[in-house]
């Protein structure tokens, strides 16, 4: 296959790329852990504190971290779908990366608030 | 004439071995957009119900049990859990393929990676059926 065949070329399409998979790596590192925490439904005492352990601000904080990630992952996904199934509708690539990455940004602000506000209130 | 390089994943098997692989890559890439799809809304509408909706801190066991009353939530958790485990272990195979080069070293790794995916496919099962 010659370097020209491929899809994934240029500088921008490359960042995605990278970035697609960082955050897939990293949430699926996460699903590993998550399978495991929830295992212990069934020891109620272990599942419950556990869950008072994830509402430290440090474990809040990689919870927004790992919403960015799903985030990206997501929306980056779309992108590639677009990509692959209807190469004609999506015509400015780099673009349609840019706004992906900013909205994955944006609403990992506005998720940041809520989960971080119940910290610093004290209120859920 | 110029010598063809051969590209550095390529190896020497047979034609039927070769079509083989390409048709389970076929299906590998597609079954990446289907499920990366489906899983589109299942991750985040259970990102946004457990994390933004509600607290961390009180998605307890009282609060799982009020919501499993529903079975509806079991099966979408239940497809969350395979359709994230196969689509993230697929991916985790590309990575695999990418880094890790030595045949030796291939087959170690990807036994654990498969093993630890598949003990806890089970796991996650066995929590979501026996859960009271």
């Amino acid at each position: 296959m010659s370097p020209s065949s491929t899809m994934y070329k240029g500088k921008t399409g490359q960042w995605a790329f990278v970035l697609h998979r960082i955050t897939g790596f990293l949430v699926f590192m996460f699903i590993l852990l998550h399978i495991v925490d929830v295992s212990t439904l069934n020891s109620p005492h272990i599942y419950n504190s556990i869950h008072k352990l994830y509402g430290n601000i440090f474990l809040r904080l990689f919870e927004v971290g790992l919403l960015f990630a799903l985030l990206y992952h997501a929306l980056n996904g779309l992108r590639v779908v677009m990509i692959d199934f209807f190469p004609k509708a999506i015509k400015n690539e780099k673009g349609v990366f840019l706004f992906m990455l900013s909205l994955a940004g944006v609403m990992t602000l506005v998720g940041a608030v809520y989960i971080l506000k119940p910290f610093f209130t004290g209120k859920v | 004439m110029a010598s063809v390089i051969k590209s550095p994943q390529s190896r020497d098997v047979s034609p039927q071995r070769r079509a083989s692989r390409q048709n389970f890559e076929t299906w590998s890439w597609l079954f990446m957009r289907v499920s990366g799809i489906i899983l589109f809304f299942l991750a985040l509408v259970h990102f946004f119900i457990m994390h933004i909706l509600h607290d961390v801190t009180t998605t307890t066991v009282a609060f799982v049990a009020a919501r499993y009353q529903n079975p509806l939530w079991k099966i979408f958790d239940w497809l969350l859990l395979s359709l994230g485990l196969l689509h993230g272990t697929n991916g985790l195979r590309y990575i695999m393929d990418d880094y890790v080069r030595s045949p030796l070293k291939r087959v170690l790794v990807k036994s654990t990676v498969y093993g630890v995916s598949g003990i806890l496919f089970f796991v996650g099962t066995l929590t979501i059926i026996t859960f009271k």
